[in-house]
C-alpha cells in the first residue's frame, strides 16, 4: 500500500483542483466500482453493493484536496505574493518550497531588512512572506493572479512511519481505495466519496451527502497528534491504532456509532484509540448536516505535524484504519 | 403550575449533554405523549412532536423550537487518579471550581471540580482564575479503577442540584435552554383547551450548544411554514449594562433584527399589545445565536421568530430564571397559535413593507 500512498500524496490538489488526484484515484479503482461518477463540485463518487436485507445506504469520504496557496500579486520585480487555502501556518513556510500545477517551482521566504533579523524574527504573517520563483520581473513571472500552488516535499518512508505534506488527507483517500479493493461482499449500499475542497469549509461533502442522502456517515481523516516533547493535548498515540473520533467542533459523534464501531473493532481484534480534540473538524461535520441529518462518525490516522509539510502517520495504523473501514461496512450496521 | 416547575426541576437534574440527549429526550416524551398528536425522533435525536390543528385541507405549520441539550465536559486525557476535561458547548471555566459533577464511564461516578492551589501554578497571580487545562475532575478513584471505568471521550455533566429563590425565582444548570422545553410544554397544555387551525410541531432540538445543529436538521425535515425558537436571553446582573438588557421576572423578551421576519414581529406586537402582555424588547443585529439562524435558513427558507426568557448567569450551573416569564411565554405562544387562520400567512408576506 505505500506505493499508492506515495502516489497520492506526491500529486498536487489544493482545495478546488483536485483533478489531478482525480484522475489518479479514479485509475487505480474504477475496475472495483459497480458506479462511478464525479458530481458538479468535482466529487468522485463510488458506488459499491447494493442494499439487502438489513443493509443500509453508507456513505464514506475521504477528501482529495490539500492546503495550499494563491497568488493575489507580483510586484515589479517579480516576487510573488500569496494568500492560504486552507490552514496554512507562516511557521512552517518559510524556506519551504511550493510547486505551481503547471510545474513552476517557488521558494517562499520573508520580508528582511537585514541578514540578522532572520535569526531573531518571531512574528509574521503570511503578508510579510513572498515566493521567489526566479523572476525579475512582473513581465517575466511564470505565474499570474490566481494560480495555485500545494506545498512541495517528496514521500519519505521511513519504515513504521511514513512522512509527505497532505497526508491530510490523501492517507484517507489510500484507505478507502484500499478498502474497496479488500472488500468481499456487503449488504450495504455503499458510496466511496473521494471529496472536495473540505479544507476550505467541508464543501464538496456537504454537496455530495445532500446528493446520495445516506443512513449514515463516515469520513476518514486525520486527527492531529501530540505525543511530542512537551505535548498535553490528548491522550492518542501514534501506532496505537485508529482513532474513534468522539468530537470535535465540527461533531458530537451519536453514541450509538460510537458503540457500533467499538464493538466492531473489538471483535475483529483492531486496537483503537478514542480521539476528543477542542478544535476542527472533518467532512463528517458536513455530513451530518445534511437534510434532516445523518448520524455520522470519524475514523482517524492519527498524524503529528498536521498541516505542515511534514506530516507523520504511522503504518500499522494506516492498515488497521483499512481493515475498521473494510470490518465495518462488511455488516448490516447494528445501532441499538 | 407548580406542576411546571416540578417538572422544570426534573428535567434540568437530568444530563443530556449535546449530542447525548437521550435521557432528556426520555422524560419530554413521556410529559409531551399525552398533550399531542403525534411523536417520532429525527435522525438526529431531536424530539418532534405534532399537535394537529382543526384546519382542513391543506393546513399550514408552525414550529416551536426549544433546545434541550446541555453544556458540559468531556474526558479528553485519564491522567493517574484525575480526569483532563474539554468542553461540551460554551463552558465558563471561571465557575468550574468546586462544582460537583457526575462521570459518565462504564459506571455513573460522583465527582468533584478541582484547581490546584495557585501557588503551585507557574506565573499564577493569587486568586486569579485558572483556565480550563488547569482544571481536573476527582472522583475519588485510584488510578488502576479509575483507568478500567473511565476513557477518554466520556461526558461529564453537572451536577448541581436545582434551588428555589423564594416562590417564582429557581436556579440549576442547564436552565439554557430546558426552561423553553417547559415553555412549550405549557403552550401544549393551553392548546388542550384551545381550537387552533394550524398544525403545531413542537420541537426539543438537539445540539444547540455546538452549532445549532438539531433545528437545521428537523426544519429541512419538517419544513414549516414558520418557526419559532424559544430560548434564554442574558438578564440584568453583576456588570450587565442597565440599558440594553432584560430583567428577570419582567416578561417575554421579543427579538428585532436580521433574523427576525418584519412580519411576524409586527403580528407578535400587535398581539402583546393588545393583550397587555408583559413583554420586553431585545436587538439582535446579526445573527440571534438561536435556534432561529437555522430555522429561518434551511431548505427554501420561512419567516423566523424569538422569544426570550430572560435569565441570569447564562452558561453556568446556577442559571437563574423566573418562573413567571416561564409561563409568560408558554401563554404567549399559545395565544399566538390560536390566533393563526388561513389568511395569516399571506399577511405576513405583506406585512414585509419595509
Amino acid at each position: 500500500m505505500k506505493e499508492l500512498i506515495k502516489k497520492l500524496v506526491e500529486a498536487s490538489g489544493p482545495s478546488g483542483f483536485e483533478g489531478t488526484v482525480r484522475n489518479l484515484i479514479r485509475d487505480e479503482i474504477s475496475s472495483f466500482a459497480d458506479e462511478l461518477r464525479v458530481d458538479s463540485l468535482g466529487n468522485l463518487i463510488v458506488r459499491k453493493g447494493t442494499r439487502a436485507e438489513g443493509g443500509k445506504r453508507i456513505m464514506m469520504a475521504g477528501h482529495m484536496d490539500e492546503i495550499g496557496v494563491m497568488v493575489t500579486h507580483i510586484d515589479e520585480n517579480g516576487y510573488v505574493r500569496f494568500t492560504n487555502i486552507g490552514g496554512v501556518n507562516p511557521l512552517t513556510c518559510v524556506g519551504g518550497r511550493v510547486r505551481f500545477l503547471d510545474g513552476t517551482v517557488g521558494v517562499i521566504m520573508v520580508e528582511l531588512k537585514d541578514f540578522a533579523e532572520f535569526f531573531n524574527i518571531k512574528k509574521f504573517t503570511l503578508q510579510d512572506m513572498y515566493i521567489d520563483v526566479g523572476a525579475t520581473s512582473r513581465e517575466d513571472c511564470p505565474v499570474k493572479v490566481g494560480y495555485v500552488a500545494a506545498f512541495d516535499r517528496p514521500f519519505e518512508d521511513l519504515g513504521n512511519r511514513l512522512v509527505s505534506k497532505a497526508m491530510d488527507d490523501r492517507i484517507a483517500t489510500a484507505v478507502l481505495a484500499q478498502a474497496l479493493k479488500d472488500l468481499k461482499s456487503t449488504p450495504n449500499e455503499l458510496y466511496f466519496v473521494f471529496t472536495t475542497q473540505e479544507e476550505v469549509g467541508l464543501r464538496g461533502a456537504t454537496t455530495s451527502a445532500y446528493g446520495i442522502d445516506p443512513d449514515i456517515g463516515i469520513a476518514v481523516d486525520v486527527t492531529p497528534v501530540l505525543d511530542t516533547p512537551s505535548g498535553k493535548f490528548n491522550d492518542v498515540k501514534l501506532g496505537k491504532g485508529p482513532a474513534l473520533k468522539v468530537m470535535d467542533r465540527s461533531l458530537v459523534v451519536d453514541p450509538r456509532i460510537l458503540d457500533w464501531t467499538v464493538r466492531t473493532a473489538e471483535k475483529q481484534g483492531i486496537p483503537y484509540q478514542y480521539e476528543v480534540i477542542s478544535a476542527g473538524g472533518t467532512d463528517a461535520g458536513g455530513i451530518n448536516l445534511t437534510r434532516a441529518g445523518v448520524p455520522s462518525t470519524c475514523i482517524s490516522v492519527p498524524t503529528r505535524y498536521v498541516h505542515s509539510p511534514s506530516e507523520m502517520v504511522d503504518y500499522k495504523d494506516v492498515l488497521n484504519a483499512v481493515k475498521l473501514v473494510v470490518a465495518l461496512i462488511s455488516q448490516p450496521v447494528m445501532l441499538d | 403550575m407548580a406542576q411546571l416547575k416540578e417538572f422544570l426541576k426534573q428535567i434540568i437534574s437530568l444530563p443530556g449533554l449535546s449530542g447525548y440527549e437521550a435521557p432528556v429526550r426520555e422524560i419530554v416524551s413521556r410529559k409531551w405523549e399525552p398533550l399531542v398528536d403525534e411523536m417520532r425522533v429525527s435522525r438526529l435525536g431531536s424530539l418532534e412532536a405534532l399537535k394537529r390543528g382543526s384546519g382542513t385541507g391543506l393546513k399550514h405549520t408552525v414550529l416551536l423550537a426549544g433546545h434541550m441539550d446541555a453544556i458540559g465536559l468531556m474526558v479528553t486525557q485519564v491522567t493517574g487518579r484525575f480526569l483532563h476535561v474539554t468542553s461540551v458547548g460554551g463552558v465558563d471555566p471561571r465557575v468550574l471550581p468546586g462544582q460537583p459533577v457526575e462521570v459518565h464511564g462504564l459506571k455513573e461516578l460522583r465527582g468533584v471540580v478541582v484547581q490546584p492551589p495557585d501557588n503551585l501554578l507557574a506565573d499564577q497571580k493569587p486568586g486569579a482564575p485558572v483556565g480550563l487545562d488547569e482544571l481536573f475532575v476527582d472522583v475519588g478513584l485510584e488510578a488502576e479503577e479509575l483507568a478500567q471505568l473511565v476513557h477518554p471521550g466520556n461526558i461529564v455533566s453537572f451536577g448541581q442540584m436545582p434551588l428555589e429563590l423564594g416562590e417564582e425565582l429557581l436556579a440549576g444548570h442547564t436552565m439554557d435552554d430546558r426552561t423553553s422545553v417547559a415553555a412549550i410544554t405549557y403552550c401544549l397544555e393551553i392548546l388542550q383547551k384551545r381550537i387552533h387551525s394550524w398544525d403545531v410541531w413542537a420541537v426539543a432540538t438537539v445540539q444547540e450548544e455546538v452549532g445549532i445543529k438539531g433545528a437545521f436538521t428537523s426544519g429541512f425535515g419538517l419544513n414549516p411554514d414558520i418557526a419559532i425558537a424559544i430560548d434564554v436571553t442574558h438578564a440584568k446582573g453583576p456588570g450587565t449594562s442597565e440599558k440594553s438588557i432584560a430583567d428577570l421576572g419582567k416578561g417575554v423578551v421579543i427579538s428585532q433584527g436580521p433574523n427576525i421576519h418584519p412580519g411576524l414581529y409586527k403580528h407578535i406586537m400587535k398581539l402583546v399589545e393588545e393583550l397587555e402582555f408583559a413583554h420586553q424588547m431585545e436587538v439582535d443585529p446579526a445573527h440571534s445565536g438561536t435556534d432561529a439562524i437555522a430555522l429561518q435558513v434551511t431548505r427554501g427558507g420561512r419567516a423566523s421568530m424569538v422569544l426570550s426568557i430572560p435569565l441570569r448567569y447564562m452558561h453556568t450551573p446556577v442559571e437563574v430564571v423566573s418562573m413567571k416569564d416561564i409561563r409568560r411565554t408558554g401563554r404567549l405562544l399559545a395565544e399566538f397559535i390560536t390566533g393563526l387562520d388561513e389568511k395569516s400567512l399571506d399577511e405576513l408576506s405583506q406585512e414585509m413593507s419595509y
